[in-house]
């Protein structure tokens, strides 16, 4: 173990609530959630001996291997479909009520605002709520810092108008 | 206005933190998918943690095949070593042979090996009792159930239908290096060091490194070898990840000679090509072999992008083998729902499980300098806790108690 990069499981200890998050915000259920986040550690487990910590951050890392992993599981199940119940607020049958419960339902329905955004002004601000900084974002989405930050601006605006429109 | 805008985008970024900071995964998750990724861990990979600061390294072979000495497969074997001794080993670099009867004695109240001891499911070390492992290893991408060795009340819902009246235990002497120089001089490849603390022997072949241990029992696995190749010098992948595996084997004279069924596992960006051990029962058919977990296994080729990474599998060994009286099927049923859970309880309240299968199995008991396959039944029945479907599993040594030794 090379003494620059800490035991997989800190890692994973440390990251799976934020990797969980960042999938949750974009995907239509907890289930969904769950196995793009069993998917990604899986990944990552197999692939962290050739991790190397002076080229990337962890999280960086961890969370580039989350980003490939929503979109395969977009390019699978068809966004478009997934994304119109979230619109709609059709909810999925739950595989676990106490899940559920778990949710906070005012939090929730901010995220289903944060899934209707564009795809790059999405992940910015999923990125960048999940921790990162936005040099990390700008890494991740291949742009600058500053760009990442404009644009993770733009996001936060679109997504205030968003939220404005649903408000009765 | 301009105040108000930002007053509001900075509430909106302070929800958005308390969002993602609040979203997490249902209860448990995070232990079983660890759990989870445990027992899906490369064999190899459990023995180098499981001996610690004893193990040096298991690592690829080199690009270069003249550095290969500075790529030594080196495993130690630390206390869960049992004492070594002389073996009897077939001639040649296969398993070809190896596996036939030394002597095949009908049972006539005392059977040749003496009294047995008992094999039994336990957790590996590192890992919890409940252990997410595939229920169908030929489609074992996504795990569907965990294994859960923990208390429970059982019942029991389905048909026992073997009607076993004796069955073959297969024993192998426990190997000494001389016995790995053998191995390895039958694959082409010379010793390059003893391994350290207990290992068989590392060795150094033509565009290979491997790797010789002993049996470890906490682990329950017998004498291994872990053959690592030269990732410039390997073939073209074939037509299917059992083709190339197949023909990698092949290659290095390790085709296995046993009955096997062959599976192919999905991990990670790793394909996982098993051949899963079986025994003949006479009048039952072949028996697969599980581990502690009660799951099928064997010999195993790692392939990434096609390309094998490692074969890591039993050493060819000798076995003799005896015939031992069995328990009825009422017997073992009555054993299997009084029997003493094999992990500590993880789950609470204790679940009512009703057990629906049983299948007949060998399992291998560890003892000495000599260690045995022997005929038991695995009984399985399912069931979900917190949202997680989870297997329980009770193993019932075949081997009638009388002919025991624990």
């Amino acid at each position: 173990m090379l003494a620059d990069r800490p035991p997989f499981e800190d890692l994973y200890r440390d990251f799976l609530g934020r990797i969980y998050a960042y999938v949750r915000a974009q995907v239509a259920t907890p289930a969904d959630a769950e196995d793009i986040t069993a998917q990604v550690f899986m990944n990552a487990y197999q692939a962290y001996g050739r991790f190397e910590a002076r080229n990337t951050t962890p999280a960086a890392w961890l969370f580039r291997i989350a980003r490939n992993a929503t979109l395969d599981h977009f390019r699978a199940h068809g966004r478009r479909e997934r994304l119109r119940r979230t619109i709609e607020h059709q909810p999925v049958a739950e595989a676990d009520p106490a899940g559920v419960a778990e949710e906070r339902i005012q939090y929730r329905a901010l995220l289903s605002h944060v899934a209707q955004l564009p795809e790059r002004q999405r992940d910015a601000i999923s990125l960048r709520h999940s921790g990162l900084s936005f040099e990390e974002v700008g890494a991740l989405m291949k742009c600058s810092e500053d760009a990442a930050k404009m644009l993770y601006h733009r996001a936060l605006k679109a997504l205030r108008e968003s939220v404005k429109e649903e408000m009765p | 206005m301009k105040d108000d805008e930002d007053l509001e985008l900075q509430a909106l970024q302070r929800q958005l933190d308390d969002a993602f900071e609040t979203t997490r995964p249902r209860a448990g998750f995070e232990d079983a998918l660890w759990s989870r990724m445990q027992a899906r861990r490369p064999l190899w990979r459990r023995i180098r943690e499981f001996f610690g600061g004893l193990v040096d390294s298991v690592r690829e072979a080199p690009a270069v095949p003249g550095a290969a000495v500075a790529a030594l497969l080196v495993v130690a074997i630390g206390a869960g070593v049992l004492a070594l001794s002389v073996v009897h080993q077939g001639g040649g670099g296969s398993t070809r042979g190896l596996s036939r009867p030394e002597s095949d004695s009908q049972f006539n109240g005392a059977a040749s090996f003496g009294r047995l001891p008992s094999p039994a499911l336990h957790p590996p070390p590192t890992a919890d009792t409940a252990l997410p492992k595939a229920s169908n290893p030929g489609a074992a991408a996504q795990p569907a159930y965990a294994v859960y060795l923990g208390p429970a009340n059982l019942a029991w819902g389905g048909r026992f239908t073997f009607q076993l009246i004796s069955a073959p235990v297969y024993r192998y002497g426990e190997p000494s290096a001389a016995d790995a120089d053998q191995f390895a001089a039958s694959l082409g490849a010379s010793r390059q060091g003893g391994g350290g603390a207990g290992a068989l022997g590392s060795y150094s072949g033509d565009g290979f490194v491997l790797g010789v241990v002993g049996s470890i029992q906490a682990l329950d696995r017998e004498p291994s070898f872990y053959l690592t190749p030269d990732q410039t010098r390997l073939p073209a992948p074939g037509p299917a990840p059992a083709a190339t595996a197949d023909a990698f084997l092949a290659a290095h004279s390790l085709t296995p000679t046993w009955t096997y069924a062959v599976a192919v596992d999905q991990v990670g960006d790793v394909e996982r090509v098993r051949y899963l051990r079986q025994f003949a029962v006479p009048g039952a058919g072949p028996a697969f072999l599980v581990d502690g977990l009660g799951e099928r296994y064997g010999l195993e080729v790692d392939l990434r992008g096609g390309k094998p990474l490692q074969a890591i599998g039993p050493m060819p060994l000798f076995l003799a083998s005896a015939t031992y009286p069995t328990i009825s099927s009422s017997q073992a049923l009555t054993m299997a729902l009084a029997a003493a859970p094999a992990a500590p309880a993880s789950i609470q309240p204790i679940p009512t499980v009703n057990l629906t299968s049983v299948e007949l199995v060998y399992a291998l008991a560890i003892a000495g300098d000599h260690s045995f396959y022997e005929p038991a039944f695995v009984f399985s029945g399912t069931f979900t806790y917190n949202g997680v479907a989870y297997v329980k599993r009770v193993l019932v040594p075949a081997v009638d108690p009388s002919q025991r030794s624990s």
